[in-house]
């Protein structure tokens, strides 16, 4: 069965009609997730957009088909390890699933991710990572990348944005070994159904799969290029793909062809509202941070 | 038994479908099939059955990534209404 | 056969966890709880307690873990301090307010800023608004019965609320003392096993815990109310059927002592009361009218039983180990005050504090609060400002 085909037959896990924005990827990375992670599951998502455009529900409705709780901003790999914990005795079968946005994960969340890597939680960890805290009116988060104009943040005269870099949370989570860390982009579908599926196989501890999400309402970009954003991110190495998984990196082929002829940074910033006001200088820094980081990447994967 | 919140009263779907402005409209001559569309929808609007690419136009948003990501061009940008 | 034996107050709790048959414990160090957890660790360990024992990084994650595995109907326990509970204050609200009924051992400690480890109750009174229901111990042995009576109150079908069993850190956490521990047959018959709503069921979809409209949150708050109301039938009812199966009663939720005649009482609340007993003993050999009342159940608040006690009397005392910021009160002061607003009792009352941050609470100490009391009834005056214990015994003595 082709991936086409897969998705095609697959049950949409998700209420179809839920508030994201138009051209929003966190909805197509969770549809798309679901899909392959399957009805028996028990999903977590915290507060952030996914929760707020109404994934867990709203009143007495649900918005999935599989049992959906919403978990606190900065505990949701706790929370789901106690589910899983106690769905282990009664059917180890079932899936336990955090879905949160990067503030809810490499901020508040990290913490207790880290802490249920280190116990070796059998839970798949889904970051989507928009790169701010988005449903609270686009701030900046740990992975707001370095000069991006967001709201706490604002670029003016005496600014030029995001004076940080960019946080790495999969490569943190590789060093302390958890069983799986992946990352992810809507761009490449394949890459992305290949490596839930992999998630979905390891009994033994942790999944993190971080996914790169664009997001047209706080990169201010127009819907219809939010895929087209994340290739871009993959092609000029802004946001490589790979796997780690006991004790080894691999790159991911979509990866390893653009290494071969990598874009500059500047072809991923160009035409985003959130980087207009960027300087020569900062933009030159930001491909540093870039090339800096995917050194790193490649030496590791050998 | 107490008030525990837990909530059974069926699915929260919102209205997308009347979001739009434009609708995505593909001229089957020129479509092959190759489902890139289907793949990319955030929505999961888009059907392929009896060989034919459509869209589920109850909850389409009309985002257009459809339209972009189409290798061939083949979906054309209807304005709603007209 | 139940075992006489000599626990601290932290091997009662972490003895009473065992006998619940609890399914999870999740357990992180602070003092002076940390030998519940450490307890509980070597049973675990040696196969002398069938629970899981997680170690998570913080009490953020315990509380959070608890409540993961509490939605899947599972029957969990923890214990913590002061500045653990006020890092788990997040989840520990939310643990209520999705009516997930577990029990949690708190030996009291004062707050920081500044450092201290020592006792206190500032820790337990700044959350009695959290939804949780709290029980306050006065000895060793009402520790591990109050966590086995907190499981039969907290699932009771009127009820589904977690219960906080609180008692003084060090005083009652570290002190030895001879302790009944029964066994697990009759607690067994007690306590029937857990069972509890799964809220998360593959097989059975729904959303749990999730985005709320304002009105649907009315309902659930008021339900929540209407439950601790029914709770305060609840903890009294446990408490007489615990006595009627163990032989022994921890007063339901107010005790009493010498009070019939009284026609001043002292309030007290934990270890305290104790040591203020003998302080009535003595006041009442120099002929002093003098009673005492003690809070168990200080969520639900016993207000309607409190006032019908305190109706006819002199004056009222009440000693607190914490205090009330904006008031210059303490806290079972304010509850005991809203009581009697409720009743329409125009009585003299007085706030005493003492214990903060392990400051001692003598006999000597309960006996100058007995005479200020007194002084109020001669008067018929209210005090305005509250009374500060040490500074007071030592004021006294310079006169
Ligand atoms: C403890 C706590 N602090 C702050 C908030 C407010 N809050 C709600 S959603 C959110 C943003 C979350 O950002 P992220 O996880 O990146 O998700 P996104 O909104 O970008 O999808 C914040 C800060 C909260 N819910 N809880
Ligand atoms: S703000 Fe961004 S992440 Fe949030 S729903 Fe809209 S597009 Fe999605
Ligand atoms: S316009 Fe957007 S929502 Fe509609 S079918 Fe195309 S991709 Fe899906």
């Amino acid at each position: 069965m082709t991936v086409v085909e897969f998705l095609a037959q697959a049950e949409d896990l998700v209420s179809p009609g839920l508030s994201a924005c138009q051209g929003c990827a966190a909805e197509l990375a969770l549809r798309t997730a679901m899909k392959v992670i399957g009805p028996k599951s028990v999903v977590g998502i915290p507060p952030g957009c996914v929760a707020g455009f109404g994934a867990p529900g709203w009143g007495l409705k649900t918005g999935m088909k599989v049992p959906v709780c919403m978990p606190l901003l900065g505990n949701s790999a706790s929370l789901m390890s106690g589910i899983k914990q106690a769905y282990a005795a009664k059917d180890p079968e079932v899936r336990v699933v955090a879905f949160a946005g990067d503030g809810a994960t490499v901020d508040a969340g990290f913490q207790c991710l880290s802490a249920a890597a280190e116990r070796r939680e059998n839970i798949i960890y889904i970051c989507y990572d928009n790169e701010g805290y988005m449903n609270t009116g686009f701030q900046k988060s740990g992975t707001t990348p370095h000069g991006a104009h967001m709201s706490t943040t604002p670029s003016g005269s005496c600014s030029q944005g995001n004076a940080a870099f960019k946080k790495d949370l999969p490569l943190m989570l590789a060093m302390q070994d958890a069983a799986y860390v992946a990352t992810l982009s809507v761009s490449h579908i394949p890459d992305f159904v290949d490596k839930l599926k992999k998630a979905c196989e390891v009994t033994d501890g942790l999944s993190y799969l971080h996914i790169l999400s664009p997001c047209p309402t706080g990169w201010g970009t127009t819907p219809e290029l939010s895929i087209e954003y994340a290739r871009k991110a993959v092609e000029t190495l802004y946001f490589p793909l790979y796997e780690y998984s006991r004790g080894t990196f691999t790159i991911s082929k979509p990866t390893l062809r653009a290494a071969a002829k990598a874009k500059p940074v500047s072809e991923f910033l160009a035409g985003q509202r959130r980087f207009r006001h960027l300087c020569e200088a900062d933009a030159l820094a930001l491909q540093e941070h870039v090339d800096r980081k995917w050194g790193i990447l490649s030496r590791l994967a050998g | 038994m107490r008030r525990l919140p837990i909530g059974r009263d069926g699915m929260y779907v919102i209205d997308t479908g009347s979001w739009r402005q434009f609708r995505p409209v593909v001229r089957q001559a020129d479509c092959t099939r190759c489902g890139i569309c289907l793949m990319y929808c955030p929505v999961n609007a888009v059907r392929m059955s009896d060989g034919e690419v459509s869209f589920d136009l109850t909850y389409c948003k009309g985002c257009g990534i459809c339209k972009i990501e189409c290798p061939k061009k083949a979906i054309d940008w209807v304005e709603e209404g007209c | 056969m139940a075992r006489l034996d000599a626990l601290t107050g932290n091997e009662c709790a972490a003895q009473a966890a065992r006998l619940c048959r609890v399914d999870t414990v999740v357990g992180y160090p602070i003092t002076p709880q940390s030998s519940v957890v450490e307890s509980i660790a070597a049973m675990v360990a040696n196969g002398k307690m069938s629970s899981k024992f997680i170690t998570p990084e913080s009490e953020h994650s315990v509380m959070s873990i608890l409540k993961g595995a509490g939605m899947m109907g599972e029957r969990v326990f923890t214990a913590t301090s002061g500045q653990g509970l006020a890092y788990m204050y997040e989840p520990y609200f939310s643990m209520s307010t999705a009516r997930i009924p577990m029990v949690m051992a708190l030996a009291t400690r004062e707050m920081i800023s500044p450092v201290t480890v020592w006792s206190g109750m500032q820790d337990a009174h700044s959350v009695r608004d959290a939804g949780w229901i709290h029980l306050y111990a006065a000895d060793n042995q009402e520790i591990l019965d109050s966590i086995i009576q907190g499981y039969l109150i907290a699932e009771h079908p009127d009820v589904i609320i977690p219960v906080h069993v609180c008692y003084d850190g060090f005083y009652l956490s570290h002190q030895t003392a001879e302790v009944v521990v029964p066994d697990q047959e009759a607690v067994d018959a007690f306590l029937p096993p857990c069972a509890l709503t799964q809220m998360l069921d593959v097989n059975d979809p729904a959303m749990v815990d999730s985005n709320t409209p304002g009105d649907l949150m009315m309902e659930y708050r008021e339900d929540h109310l209407a439950s601790m109301r029914r709770a305060l039938d609840v903890v009294a009812e446990v408490d007489a059927a615990f006595a009627a199966g163990f032989g022994r009663s921890h007063a339901g939720l107010l005790e009493t002592y010498r009070v019939d005649d009284a026609e001043e009482i002292v309030v007290t609340i934990g270890a305290m009361s104790g040591t203020a007993k003998d302080a009535v003993d003595a006041a009442r050999a120099k002929g002093r009218s003098v009673g005492l009342i003690r809070v168990r159940c200080l969520r639900p608040f016993p207000a309607k039983a409190l006032g019908a006690l305190l109706a006819g009397r002199k004056a009222v005392g009440v000693v607190d180990r914490s205090v009330s910021f904006g008031w210059s009160a303490g806290i079972v002061y304010q509850e005991t005050l809203a009581a009697l607003g409720l009743a329409g009792i125009a009585v003299p009352t007085l706030s005493a504090i003492g214990g903060l941050g392990g400051a001692d609470i003598r006999e000597e100490h309960l006996a100058r609060v007995l005479d200020l009391i007194h002084d109020c009834a001669l008067a018929g005056r209210s005090r305005q400002d509250a009374v500060w214990m040490n500074h007071e015994l030592l004021s006294a003595q310079r006169r």
